[in-house]
């Protein structure tokens, strides 16, 4: 009989194991995030403060990759569970909204608490703020290594001309430049956007949810992109990020696009570097614009009212002046608190003043959830533009035609 | 004969695993059943509603990006082209480890090496490998064979090979393992009466070896099917989530992303009772046709 007890016991056991709910611990705060290892650091550092000034409280940050951490986010709330809250770009605020998994900010904050928050920094939609950033940019650049660039070109045609130069300045192996002139990740429609409104095109028409997708200057930077491979052989004959990344790292490349969040370790790196804003495209007499988001914290919806103060706070204290100055110090980044433009470090360092200058030149990325459907319809056509098996003319007419039945699909 | 007590207690023994099973694979099948009659997608993730056969009619007839009848092609491709290579070159190098060779210990830990490694430690060296212009597989093509350099990653059909050859190279120590194991338990005589009778190479290896290793090679090759079927990493890591153009796509990478990239969780339920299904008939037949649970003897 005892053993029948005990068998009975086991099976409760893993019964309550096997499918009950989380533990909820009042006085532990998880925060998810996409965060660089770096970034990381200095973060780990801030909630170390944040606990040693608040005993008896667990801060926990817990990396995920990009996409894992959305799917496993909206998953995870879905459920009932999840962190208590989100870090990562202002993009998926629209699919977190849709999905009803994270909750508004407004009434958590005062007036004069947000009045010191620069308004790209905070994420507003459909009327509620769904997101407080302690950084703003996330935005693409152009990096220069000084060894091979004294001065940084601000048109295309310099652009072009400065990286012949290089290259023949470096000679060839094997009809491969020894140094190229300019690398980035080119199978990703991100990096992609900036030629695209570098030729006077956008995403989104006037509603800012219709596709415009298929236009005239979509095949004009179709065709700009794949000619600075093959017709002025200025770029790798292959890039994804990693390449362009360790090209850069390596001294193969002189030039790089790449995002704000990779600057710190290339000068950690020891790289005498420089950051200016991408060129304009004399053609059309406009500058390459990047997105740019803010990165920030949003709260989940299934933090419960009582644990909410204790979140509010490591909230408050994460975005707080002096976390942002040692975080705009540490990493490069543009700061969300206008009195943190105040600090003499921040207003003396020329890559930050050049990044602020690319920022205001930027578009805002549109936070809607068919932006993903945006990003999903261009790369399979870009991809195949770059791999010269569809012509400009017809990719972006695939790219309209895919995100119309992909936002169709989302919302039936 | 049992007594009520025992038949109790054997009962209380076995509920915990029923109960497990349940848990993790009945329950989650029949909700993906009941996801798959439904329109869970992003913007009706908490209110879905069952819809009817509508997610099937429509994977079978709209045209999609892939579209499913190629992904379909390019997964029989991949689980056929990668089981044959992984069960010729696993039997075969069993068969030269099998003789009395020299230094056959450290043979066999250097061919069981792709199999030690993390998946996507192998996949994503791989890939690294395969880069057009600084990759090993193209500087070894160029340099020492006099080939041109090949664009792995940037068209499909490339990509795609690109993916079974990494898969190959992952795949076949599970073979040889699995035929060596059954290759040393064939009792030495067999091959010393078929000497006597004056049998050949080919002879002893048709009429000996082949249908002794069969019961053991054949849930092997079965496992080995399913695995590759439904293998992900691979896909998903060599060419980075389907590149290019979304072409180098199987059916599990590609209900992965409709799930968790896409947010169409209705539609990646659909396509999973199709796997499901193909899965199943071919176990069936493979299992029924070639008598894998006779005896050997």
């Amino acid at each position: 009989m005892r053993l029948v007890a005990f068998a009975a016991c086991v099976t409760v056991a893993l019964g309550i194991a096997g499918c009950g709910p989380g533990t909820d611990d009042a006085h532990r705060v998880v925060i998810w995030h996409q965060m660089r290892p770096d970034e990381r650091d200095v973060l780990q550092r801030q909630i170390d403060r944040y606990m040693s000034t608040h005993p008896g409280v667990t801060v926990v940050q817990v990396y995920k990759e990009t996409e894992t951490l959305r799917s496993g986010y909206i998953i995870g709330s879905i459920a009932g569970q999840g962190p208590d809250m989100v870090y990562g770009p202002s993009d998926p605020i629209g699919v977190y909204e849709a999905t009803k998994t994270i909750r508004p900010m407004e009434d958590l904050f005062t007036r004069d608490y947000l009045a010191d928050f620069d308004s790209s920094g905070q994420v507003w939609y459909k009327g509620h703020l769904y997101m407080l950033a302690d950084k703003i940019g996330n935005h693409l650049a152009l990096v220069y290594n000084k060894k091979y660039v004294a001065r940084p070109p601000t048109t295309d045609r310099e652009l072009i001309t400065l990286c012949q130069q290089i290259q023949n300045r470096y000679g060839y192996t094997a009809g491969r430049p020894n140094v190229y002139g300019l690398a980035w990740n080119y199978t990703e429609p991100f990096f992609f956007i900036p030629f695209f409104t570098g030729f006077g095109g956008w995403i989104f028409g006037p509603d800012g949810v219709t596709p415009t997708l298929d236009t005239p200057a979509m095949i004009q930077a179709l065709r700009y992109v794949r000619d600075l491979r093959d017709v002025y052989k200025i770029i790798p004959g292959e890039s994804d990020y990693e390449i362009a990344d360790a090209l850069f790292k390596d001294g193969k490349t002189a030039m790089l696009i790449n995002g704000d969040w990779s600057w710190a370790g290339y000068r950690e790196k020891g790289m005498d570097i420089g950051v200016a804003p991408l060129p304009l495209i004399v053609e059309t007499g406009r500058w390459c614009a990047p997105m740019t988001s803010p990165k920030g914290y949003s709260i989940n919806v299934n933090v419960p009212p009582a644990k909410m103060a204790l979140v509010l706070d490591v909230l408050k204290y994460l975005l707080s002046e002096q976390n942002q100055l040692e975080t705009t110090r540490a990493l490069n980044t543009a700061p969300t608190r206008r009195s943190v433009y105040q600090n003499p470090d921040v207003r003396n360092d020329e890559i930050l003043m050049n990044s602020l200058l690319q920022i205001q030149r930027g578009r805002p990325m549109p936070v809607v959830p068919e932006m993903r459907a945006i990003w999903d319809a261009m790369r399979p056509s870009y991809q195949a533009v770059m791999g010269g098996t569809e012509r400009p003319e017809q990719a972006a007419k695939d790219m309209q035609s895919l995100a119309e039945r992909k936002i169709r699909d989302m919302m039936e | 004969m049992y007594t009520r007590r025992d038949r109790m207690f054997i009962a209380f023994l076995v509920v915990p695993s029923f109960i497990l099973l349940g848990a993790v694979v009945l329950y989650p099948f029949i909700y993906n059943l009941i996801l798959s009659f439904g329109n869970m997608n992003l913007t009706r993730i908490r209110d879905w509603q069952i819809i009817g056969i509508r997610q099937y009619v429509k994977i079978l007839t709209e045209p999609m990006q892939p579209g499913f009848y190629d992904i379909f092609f390019k997964t029989i491709i991949w689980t056929v082209v990668n089981v044959v290579f992984h069960v010729t070159l696993g039997v075969f190098l069993a068969l030269l480890l099998n003789q009395k060779v020299r230094g056959k210990s450290i043979y066999r830990t250097l061919l069981i090496i792709p199999w030690a490694i993390p998946q996507y430690i192998v996949a994503l060296t791989w890939r690294g490998m395969f880069n057009y212009e600084y990759g090993a597989i193209n500087l070894i093509l160029t340099k020492y064979l006099s080939l041109p350099a090949v664009e792995w990653l940037k068209s499909p059909t490339e990509a795609f090979i690109a993916c079974i050859l990494t898969n190959i190279w992952l795949g076949f120590p599970f073979m040889m393992v699995v035929a060596l194991g059954a290759l040393q338990s064939i009792p030495q005589e067999l091959y010393e009466a078929a000497d006597i009778d004056g049998a050949t190479w080919y002879h002893k290896l048709t009429k000996v070896t082949i249908p002794l290793i069969r019961p053991v090679m054949v849930p092997a090759i079965t496992l080995g099917m399913i695995w590759t079927f439904n293998s992900l990493n691979i896909i998903w890591l060599v060419t980075n989530t389907g590149e290019p153009s979304d072409k180098t796509h199987i059916l599990v990478s590609f209900v992965y992303k409709a799930a968790f990239n896409f947010y169409n969780f209705s539609q990646a339920a659909a396509l999973s009772i199709f796997i499901f299904l193909i899965l199943l008939t071919f176990s069936l037949i493979f299992m029924r046709r070639s008598k894998a649970t006779e005896a050997a003897y």
